[in-house]
């Protein structure tokens, strides 16, 4: 039996999705619209730690519309919990609204509902509570200091938790090796800034007990299975509805106090209640990521071989543990993930997962990844200069070649396979690197700071359940699920676990489905992100969705093709095998005049039971599960190359031309993977020069407004240039592996790495903090003059 | 992010505007582009009873060549600024730093008469408006004023204006226009400016010697700074001039820069302002 031809697989299709979205027909949170709708405005605290009491509600209650106010003990039986199975994990647990103590500055305190969005933010200024402010754990210099009180009742120092590992033959490698260098790094905690924020709208059926809940997410079922959790009530009194979502990034991966306080209002006032996030509380209190701090030290010989690695990772994760991932999911991953793309076999690491008084912190695309890379990358520039070998070059000494798949890392993870050296090589060539160097030539001889910068790194994608039962989280997210049907009329509805927020996925995931079932891209529906629709599944995140979900639609549409070559081959008079699916027809194989359209063979099953052979149901639907093995994920790898031109009055640093060389394996739609490539980039460059959420003192949040806290905008991207290689898995259907994060991994590390070569003709200066502002630029600056007036 | 309650008054004409604000005083609030105003409602850093929106009076949208000064109508863009012939022609410094203004849909709609209005510390009006020894007008029911814009700016988001006032027009000078510098540092492309540095000079063969070097970004409000202008003024020493006015300022520090990184700022924008109006005095084109 052969498989049907691939027609569009591979293809740049446009994306179906488009068409909706661009017209602005799509249909978002804050577009609905039900009957008697009550809006929702919390109270949320200025101060970090505080001790909260004597609340007074009662002037905000008789305001005009108010149809009630919540605080903490009207929610006191709902909580947010996530633990880790992790040995010596100190746990915490959310309130929906703080009861007697704040954690973070941001956090909600009281829950106005009224008529109106207008009244609820009237009335919200008129709840009235007396505050003590504590002294907080103001972030990781308090975490790592001992003079401050944890965060959480109960606890032994600050660290939700510690771990170590080491190889057995790191002590004895690391002791002998010719030279090392240390390096300390630090990444600013920012977070992904969707373009549409976060809201929901929650219904309660009172007949019916079941609770309907419309929410900006990325994991329906996961939130549905923390719903359940949280409101002590069984997954079938619930349905989770993410419709059409404006990006997500990891911010909305996450299940939030908000989303429980709506169902528990909207259960106690019998009337649908709404909440729409605004920009000033997604800044507070949705969930920070990225800041990390390193101190990695490489060992190495003298031609620059990495021969152990030495790291100490310090995360600071807010203030509470986050479901689903709980709060070791940074720390673990770059544990993991920092020996990167090399081939070093030696590793000895400390990672602790810190809590202060800041924002939860949770995904965001790369998790961890962008500062392992900055890392690692930083670290093998270091050893260049060190041993005065060009950045290329220690790269390619170093790099895992294509002999070396599968390669077992020395913190235990498993590569399948990549094409490093290769795509090294050739984003030399696609960023013009020989002209670049001339560029670079001239504008030194004019006195101008012109860098070059380089990185490289290997992507885990599309881990499954060997992955996270390692990761000790409460839920293990093993698969996707997909469910295939085929109408009366011949046309398909895809019904998938995961989520599509800009991703291309309703486009891929039909250009699987047409071929698998051999019709058009327009005979294909793709839905998702109703719990109603399939089974169970986890939803889109750590770039799983195409490979996943992919292959669970490959097997789906298999298994209903199947059936169609049973009934086909019952009216064709043939061997089911013989049948051939493609071109909206079912044919013998070797005999082109005996076909039968699918449409009409689609009508016989649903309408005409009779014409069905024995046995066979009138039924063309299937659901399937895909769990990519082995489970501890594929390696996608890519090189990307930056030039950046400095400013020498003001620091400012413009990035020229950015290149990228990604290899996913076999792809889908070239032109989906660009565009997340592009929008990966873009993120990155925000990562590298602009973002940061900066917390005073007293961890108050300072970065409130867009006006404070900077993203890049069209000017501050440069045009890409990009290429591809396609290295297929050889476990994954298809060959398929994940992409949906590495755009924004390595521009971090390639930017810093193109400043320091720009300030390098005037001297040395180690660039390891990000992101890279002009004021750090122009400190870095004045470090090299220093350095080099003492050469 | 939504406003407290307010009311709206949508005046056909000035002296109805004029009207409303004399009865309502402090209560009161005029609307013109409304790219600060709706802002700060929305945060309900404003919280006005009434709110008077002038849009809709006709006459202020004009830009009138004097003998040796420019008048602009408070309605003004600062699109208009950015595209109008006789401005780019009497007045290049104007048409320079209105491009730097936000971005192009917030110079759509925003207007010159508004920004002057609001007084932020860091836009570029006021600081053009100085280096070019501006004044504004402003009209009340009881009558008209000039004023000049050395004793308009009073602090942050605080001007010379009465509540019951409108600003009906700013006036430059064209006198130096000529002989011009504008420099300013953004963090990105659109972004308010950190530091605003605008140079305008006499001819060589004046012997006055007259030098403006106006800021932005330093202080509570746009200021000339004149020790950096005796350094121009002296010894045409562009160099000198920064020095000095990195020297005269403190500025406060914040997210996009510490107090010491602003003096460097100051420095470098100062520098660069400078040198291009000594530049066109000389009868060249600047660089860049
Ligand atoms: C994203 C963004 C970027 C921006 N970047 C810059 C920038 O780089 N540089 C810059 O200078 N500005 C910038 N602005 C502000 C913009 O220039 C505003 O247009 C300007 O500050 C106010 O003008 P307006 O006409 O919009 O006034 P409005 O917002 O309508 O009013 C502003 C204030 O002035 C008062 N007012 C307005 N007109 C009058 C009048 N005729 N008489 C008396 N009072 C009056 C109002 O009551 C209000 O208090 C930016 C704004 C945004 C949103």
């Amino acid at each position: 039996m052969s498989a049907p031809e691939p027609r569009l697989f591979g293809a740049r299709v446009p994306r179906v999705e488009d068409d909706r979205l661009l017209k602005g027909q799509g249909r978002f949170v804050a577009d609905l619209d039900f009957a008697g709708s009550l809006y929702a405005k919390f109270v949320r605290s200025d101060e970090s730690s505080s001790d909260i009491f004597d609340f007074d509600v009662g002037k905000a209650l008789a305001c005009e519309k108010v149809r009630a106010v919540f605080t903490g003990d009207d929610f006191a039986g709902a909580e947010i919990r996530c633990v880790s199975a992790y040995e010596g994990f100190q746990t915490s647990s959310q309130p929906i609204l703080a009861t007697d103590r704040t954690r973070f500055a941001g956090e909600a305190v009281a829950m106005v509902v009224a008529e109106d969005e207008y009244a609820a933010e009237d009335a919200a200024e008129d709840v009235f509570f007396s505050v003590l402010p504590l002294e907080p754990v103001a972030g990781l210099d308090d975490a790592l200091g001992d003079g401050r009180e944890p965060v959480h009742a109960g606890w032994t120092g600050h660290a939700f938790v510690r771990r170590s590992m080491a190889t057995g033959g790191f002590e004895r490698v690391a002791g002998s090796a010719a030279h090392r260098v240390t390096i300390e790094l630090r990444n600013a905690r920012h977070g992904a800034i969707p373009m549409e924020g976060r809201a929901c709208v929650a219904r309660y059926d009172r007949g019916s007990g079941l609770f309907e809940l419309w929410t900006t997410t990325q994991i329906p079922h996961l939130i549905r299975a923390g719903l359940a959790d949280a409101l002590g009530v069984a997954e079938s009194r619930i349905r989770v509805i993410s419709p059409d979502v404006g990006g997500g990034f990891g911010v909305k991966a996450q299940l939030y106090p908000e989303e429980v306080a709506c169902c528990l209002a909207a259960r106690e006032l019998d009337r649908p209640v709404k909440w729409v996030e605004d920009r000033r509380e997604h800044f507070f209190a949705s969930h920070h990521s990225r800041e990390h701090r390193h101190q990695v030290t490489g060992y190495f010989d003298d031609d620059g071989v990495l021969t152990a690695l030495e790291a100490d990772i310090a995360v600071d994760m807010g203030a509470y543990s986050v479901f689903p991932w709980t709060s070791t999911m940074d720390c673990g991953m770059a544990m993991g993930i920092l020996p990167g793309p090399y081939r070093v076999q030696e590793y000895s690491v400390t990672g602790t997962a810190y809590c202060t008084n800041k924002a939860p912190y949770g995904a965001y695309r790369g998790v961890a990844r962008p500062a392992a890379c900055f890392s690692i990358e930083r670290l093998i520039d270091r050893i260049a200069k060190h041993r005065g070998i060009d950045r290329a070059e220690v790269r390619r000494r170093n790099l895992i070649g294509p002999g070396d798949y599968p390669w077992h890392s020395p913190s235990g993870l498993v590569y399948d396979s990549g094409s490093l050296p290769e795509s090294l090589d050739k984003v030399l060539e696609a960023s013009g690197y020989d002209r670049l160097l001339a560029d670079q030539a001239l504008a030194r001889a004019e006195g101008r700071l012109f860098g070059i910068g380089l990185a490289v790194f290997t992507e885990q994608t599309a881990h499954t359940t060997r992955e996270f039962q390692q990761r000790g989280v409460p839920i293990v997210f093993g698969y996707e699920t997909a469910k295939v049907r085929l109408d009366a009329t011949g046309t398909a509805v895809v019904s998938a676990s995961i989520h599509d927020h800009g991703q291309g996925l309703e486009t891929t995931l039909a250009q699987i489905a047409a071929d698998r079932l051999g019709l058009r891209l327009e005979d294909i529906r793709v839905e998702y992100g109703d719990t109603d629709q399939v089974a169970y599944g986890a939803g889109t995140f750590a770039s799983r969705s195409a490979v996943l979900a992919g292959g669970a639609v490959v097997k789906a549409a298999d298994a209903v093709g199947d059936t169609l070559r049973q009934v086909a081959a019952h009216r064709l008079e043939a061997s089911p095998a013989d049948i051939v699916i493609g071109q909206n027809r079912l044919s013998v194989s070797g005999s082109p005049g005996a076909f039968i359209e699918t449409a009409e063979l689609c009508r016989l099953v649903y309408q005409r039971p009779e014409s069905l052979p024995r046995g066979v149901e009138p039924i063309l639907e299937a659901s399937r599960t895909y769990d990519a093995d082995p489970g501890t994920g594929v390696y996608t790898n890519a090189a990307h190359l930056a030039s950046v031109e400095v400013d020498p009055l003001t620091g400012k640093t413009i990035v020229l031309s950015y290149a990228i060389v990604e290899d996913c394996g076999p792809m889908i739609n070239p032109t989906i993977v660009e565009g997340q490539i592009f929008g990966g980039v873009a993120q990155g460059i925000g990562t590298a020069l602009f973002e940061e959420f900066v917390y005073d003192d007293e961890a108050r949040l300072l970065t409130s407004t867009f006006s404070d806290y900077l993203i890049p905008t069209m000017t501050d991207i440069p045009d890409f240039a990009v290429d591809h290689l396609e290295t297929p898995s050889p476990h994954t259907i298809g060959g398929l592996k994940g992409m949906g994060e590495g755009g924004a991994i390595a521009p971090g590390a390639a930017i810093a790495s193109a400043i320091e070569d720009a300030l390098s003709p005037v001297g040395d200066a180690v660039v390891a903090e990000l992101p890279l502002t002009p004021e750090r630029v122009l400190a870095l600056l004045n470090r090299a003059q220093q350095q080099g007036d003492q050469r | 992010m939504k406003p407290p309650k307010f009311r709206y008054h949508a005046p056909s004409s000035l002296d109805e505007a004029l009207d409303l604000l004399a009865t309502y005083g402090d209560d009161a609030v005029v609307l013109s582009g409304g790219q600060s105003l709706i802002p700060m409602l929305n945060l309900r850093l404003a919280r006005p009873a009434e709110v008077v929106d002038i849009a809709r009076i006709d006459g202020l949208g004009y830009v009138e060549a004097g003998e040796c000064s420019v008048s602009v109508g408070a309605l003004v863009t600062h699109r208009k600024m950015e595209t109008d012939p006789e401005v780019a022609r009497l007045l290049p410094m104007a048409r320079e730093a209105a491009g730097l203004i936000g971005f192009r849909a917030i110079r759509n709609r925003g207007t010159v008469g508004g920004s002057v209005a609001h007084a932020d510390p860091s836009a570029e009006w006021p600081a053009v408006l100085l280096a070019l020894d501006g004044s504004v007008e402003m009209r009340s029911s009881s009558g008209v004023r000039q004023v000049d814009a050395s004793d308009f700016f009073k602090s942050v988001f605080t001007t010379a204006r009465r509540p019951d006032e409108i600003v009906s027009s700013v006036r430059f000078g064209s006198r130096f226009a000529g002989n011009w510098g504008f420099s300013e540092f953004q963090r990105r492309t659109g972004d308010f400016a950190v530091v605003v540095a605008a140079v305008a000079c006499a001819d060589s063969s004046d012997r006055s010697g007259e030098t403006r070097v106006a800021l932005a970004g330093v202080a509570d409000r746009p200021v000339r700074c004149a020790e950096a202008e005796a350094a121009l003024a002296d010894a045409s020493d562009p160099r000198a001039a920064a020095e000095a006015a990195r020297d005269a300022f403190d500025p406060a520090g914040d997210a996009h820069g510490s107090t010491a990184y602003r003096k460097q700022l100051v420095y470098a924008q100062v520098l660069r302002a400078a040198t291009q109006a000594l530049t066109r005095r000389a009868g060249r084109r600047p660089d860049g």
